[in-house]
């Protein structure tokens, strides 16, 4: 059975087979850094009890080779 | 700013979203905070070490064989001296599978 995941864009949506066994977001993610890839975090940092800072962190990860990589 | 794009892809939930700390803790807690991300773009760049290997020299491919060796024990290092393993780094997103892979 094939499993797809869908990463959504902000233009678009990609369909990317994956593969039967378990992987990791990383080996994904190493074949779109030819594209290049937004990595969006959001955290609340909570200390004894008292939420103090959200933190969003977005990142822009790209090959420095663009097309290194990017399945045909 | 560099000429890169910006039409990327969104991948959402790389984080956990609340980190419960306190006095005992927090030092811990951010620290994995940090080398989650750290471990993270360390993975990355083997991979596009891996990836770019045809277009080097030897001389290159041994150097960042080498530094990669550097980065990889490096990690090791820092994560033992906060009692962390790469599991304790990973994050499960579901569908997504894992954040990190083995290493």
């Amino acid at each position: 059975m094939t499993q797809v995941a869908y990463v959504e864009t902000t233009t678009r949506t990609t369909t990317e087979p994956m593969p039967a066994s378990p992987t990791s977001l990383v080996d994904l993610l190493d074949r779109l850094l030819a594209t290049g890839v937004v990595l969006a975090g959001d955290v609340t940092i909570s200390l004894a009890g008292v939420d103090l800072v959200t933190v969003q962190l977005r990142a822009l990860v790209s090959a420095v080779r663009p097309g290194v990589g990017a399945d045909r | 700013m560099s000429t890169v794009q910006t039409a990327g892809v969104r991948v959402p939930g790389v984080l956990p979203a609340r980190i419960e700390s306190d006095a005992d803790s927090i030092e811990r807690d951010l620290m994995r905070l940090v080398l989650t991300l750290v471990e993270l773009i360390r993975q990355l760049m083997e991979r596009q070490a891996l990836r770019r290997m045809d277009d080097l020299d030897d001389e290159q491919v041994e150097a960042l064989g080498t530094a990669l060796q550097h980065l990889e024990q490096a990690m090791t290092t820092l994560r033992e001296r906060y009692d962390l393993t790469i599991a304790d780094l990973n994050i499960d997103l579901g569908p997504l599978g894992t954040l990190l892979g083995c290493g």
